[in-house]
C-alpha cells in the first residue's frame, strides 16, 4: 500500500512540475513576445527619441553584463583551446586597433582619408579571415561530424564572403552593423539549450515571427518621410543607420529598424541572460572559474569588473554632458565588444 | 586526380592566351570637365504639363546633406555607394571569388564519390577560371552604362516619371546647373543620310 502510495505522488508530484514549467513557458514566450512589440512600435514612433535614451540607458550596462559573461564563459586553463583564445585575443587588440587608427590618422592630420572604402574593404577582409581562422580552429577541436564539414568549408565560404565584401565594403559594413545585434539571440539559444532546454522549442518559434517584425516595420516605415537630421546628433543616429550609404531607403526605416534590434540586443544581454537559469548572484565573483581556480587571478578579474562598473558610470556622466561626442567615443571603441562576441559564440557551439 | 590536374593546366594554357589577346571593356571615355563627386542621391525626371519653368526640387533634408557633402569637400573621402563602381575592388573581388571556388572545386573533388559531385567540383573549377579572366580582362560589374535611363525618352513622351541613382559633382567651370545623362544617341534627325 505503501509502495503504490508512493507511486500516486510521484505521479502528482511529475504533473504538477510539468504545469509549473508549462506555466513558465508561457510567461517566458509572453514576456518576449510583449517586449518585441513594444520595442518594434515605440521604435517605430520616435526613432530618434528612442535610440538617445536606450544608448543613454543601456549600452554601458550591456556591455559590463558582457564582460561578466565572458568571463564566466572564460576556462581557469585553456588546455587544448589555447590556440583559439591566443588567436581570438589577438584578433580583437588588433581589429580593434586598426579601426580606431583610421579616423585617429585622418583627424591627426596624418592621412588625408583617401581610399577610404579600400581601407573599409581591407578591414573587413581582415575581420572575415580572422572569424574563418577561429571557426577553423573549433573545428579542428571538435571532432563532431558537422563540425569536420564546417572545417573543410570555412576557407571557400571566408573566401567568397570576403568577394562579396569588396564588391561594396561600406554595404557590408553597414550589414555587419545590423546582423550584430541579432547575435545575441544566438547566445540567448546556446543558453537555454543549456539551461532551460524545455524553453526552447517555444523560443525559437518565436525567433521565428521576428522575420516578419521587420516586415512589417518594413513595410509601415517604406514610404515614412525621412527623419530631420539638421543637428549633429540627429545626423550621427542617421548616419550610423546607414542612411548616407542607402539614400533611396527612408532614414525613418533605417533608424527604427537599427534601434528595434539593438533593444533586442540590449534585452538578451541585460535580462534575459542573467535572469534565465542563474545559478548566483550577479555579484557574486566566486562564481567565476579564473577567480576561485587556484591558479587563477583574482584580483585581475575583480580589477576587471571594477573598472567595467567605473566605465559604466564615466559613461553616464559623459552622456549627460556632452552625448553626441561621448556616443562617438562609445561606438568607436564599441568595437571590440562586437569582436569579443564572436570566439565566445563559437564556443558555445 | 591527374585528369582535374591535367584540365587545370588545359585552363591555364587558354587563361595566357587571353591576355595576348587583350579582350578589355571600352574604357569610358573621360568627361571633358574633370569633377569631384560629393554625394550619391537619387534622381527622379518628371513632367508636368502645367509648369511654365523648369525647376529642379530638393528636399530640405538632402539640401542639408548636400552642405555637410560639401563641407567634407577637401577631406575627400569617398562616399561611392552601389556595386564596384572601382575597377580595382572588382579585381580584387574577383581573385577572392576565384579562390572560394579553387578550394570549394579541390574539395569537392577530393570528397566527390558520386559522378554528380564530380560534375559539380568541374563547374565551380570552370567558374573559377571564368572569374580569373574576368580578372585580367578587368571587366567591371554591374548593368551597362545608361540601363536605367534607357527608357527616359519613352517616359518622357508619355508623361511617366524616370527614377535612377545621381552623383552630384562639382566643378570648376560653367554658368549654370548640367544635367548628364548616360544615354546613347540612336539617330539624330538634323543629319541626312550618310552625313555623320
Amino acid at each position: 500500500m505503501e509502495q503504490s502510495a508512493n507511486m500516486e505522488l510521484s505521479a502528482w508530484r511529475m504533473k504538477r512540475r510539468a504545469e509549473h514549467s508549462n506555466t513558465q513557458t508561457k510567461l517566458f514566450v509572453g514576456t518576449l513576445l510583449t517586449c518585441t512589440c513594444l520595442s518594434a512600435m515605440l521604435a517605430s514612433w520616435v526613432p530618434l527619441q528612442f535610440s538617445i535614451a536606450t544608448v543613454f540607458l543601456f549600452a554601458g550596462p550591456h556591455n559590463w553584463f558582457e564582460l561578466r559573461y565572458f568571463l564566466m564563459r572564460l576556462p581557469a586553463r585553456f588546455g587544448r583551446s589555447r590556440n583559439f583564445f591566443v588567436v581570438a585575443f589577438a584578433g580583437i587588440g588588433f581589429l580593434t586597433v586598426a579601426y580606431l587608427s583610421l579616423p585617429a590618422l585622418y583627424y591627426a592630420g596624418l592621412w588625408s582619408g583617401s581610399n577610404w572604402i579600400m581601407m573599409i574593404g581591407a578591414w573587413n577582409t581582415l575581420l572575415l579571415l580572422w572569424i574563418a581562422t577561429l571557426v577553423w580552429l573549433r573545428a579542428r577541436q571538435n571532432r563532431r561530424r558537422g563540425w569536420i564539414s564546417v572545417g573543410a568549408w570555412t576557407w571557400p565560404v571566408a573566401l567568397a564572403i570576403c568577394s562579396i565584401n569588396w564588391l561594396a565594403p561600406e554595404i557590408f559594413s553597414l550589414a555587419v552593423v545590423y546582423l550584430h545585434p541579432v547575435v545575441a539571440l544566438w547566445f540567448l539559444d546556446r543558453h537555454l539549450r543549456r539551461t532551460r532546454p524545455e524553453w526552447l522549442r517555444a523560443y525559437r518559434q518565436c525567433l521565428a515571427l521576428l522575420p516578419l517584425v521587420v516586415v512589417g516595420i518594413c513595410w509601415t516605415l517604406a514610404s515614412a518621410p525621412v527623419l530631420a537630421n539638421d543637428n549633429g546628433l540627429a545626423w550621427r543616429i542617421t548616419q550610423h543607420a546607414g542612411a548616407e550609404i542607402l539614400p533611396n531607403v527612408s532614414s525613418h526605416l533605417l533608424v527604427s529598424l537599427h534601434v528595434f534590434l539593438e533593444m533586442l540586443h540590449y534585452g538578451v544581454w541585460l535580462v534575459a541572460l542573467p535572469l534565465i537559469g542563474a545559478r548566483n548572484k550577479i555579484w557574486d565573483v566566486k562564481a567565476i572559474p579564473l577567480f576561485r581556480h587556484p591558479r587563477g587571478f583574482p584580483r585581475l578579474i575583480l580589477g576587471l569588473l571594477l573598472l567595467g562598473l567605473f566605465m559604466m558610470v564615466t559613461l553616464w556622466f559623459g552622456f549627460a554632458v556632452d552625448y553626441s561626442a561621448t556616443r562617438d567615443v562609445y561606438f568607436a571603441v564599441a568595437i571590440a565588444h562586437v569582436l569579443a562576441e564572436v570566439p565566445f559564440l563559437l564556443r558555445t557551439l | 586526380m591527374k585528369q582535374m590536374l591535367l584540365f587545370s593546366a588545359i585552363s591555364l594554357i587558354l587563361l595566357a592566351s587571353s591576355v595576348s589577346v587583350n579582350a578589355d571593356v571600352a574604357l569610358p571615355k573621360s568627361s571633358p570637365q574633370k569633377g569631384k563627386v560629393v554625394m550619391n542621391t537619387g534622381l527622379e525626371v518628371a513632367t508636368d504639363a502645367t509648369a511654365y519653368d523648369a525647376r529642379l526640387q530638393i528636399p530640405k533634408a538632402k539640401l542639408a546633406e548636400l552642405r555637410a557633402a560639401l563641407a567634407n569637400e577637401d577631406g575627400d573621402r569617398s562616399t561611392t555607394l552601389g556595386i564596384a563602381y572601382s575597377s580595382a575592388r572588382t579585381i580584387v573581388a574577383g581573385l577572392f571569388l576565384f579562390m572560394s571556388l579553387s578550394f570549394g572545386g579541390v574539395l569537392m573533388a577530393r570528397a566527390g564519390q558520386s559522378r554528380g559531385q564530380k560534375v559539380l567540383a568541374a563547374v565551380m573549377l570552370g567558374t573559377a577560371l571564368v572569374a580569373a579572366t574576368a580578372i585580367i580582362t578587368q571587366a567591371n560589374a554591374g548593368p551597362p552604362p545608361g540601363y536605367v535611363w534607357r527608357n527616359l525618352s519613352q517616359n518622357l513622351n508619355a508623361g511617366r516619371a524616370t527614377h535612377g541613382p545621381l552623383k552630384i559633382e562639382i566643378v570648376d567651370e560653367g554658368t549654370g546647373v548640367r544635367l548628364i545623362l548616360p544615354l546613347k544617341v540612336t539617330a539624330r534627325p538634323d543629319l541626312k543620310p550618310g552625313e555623320e
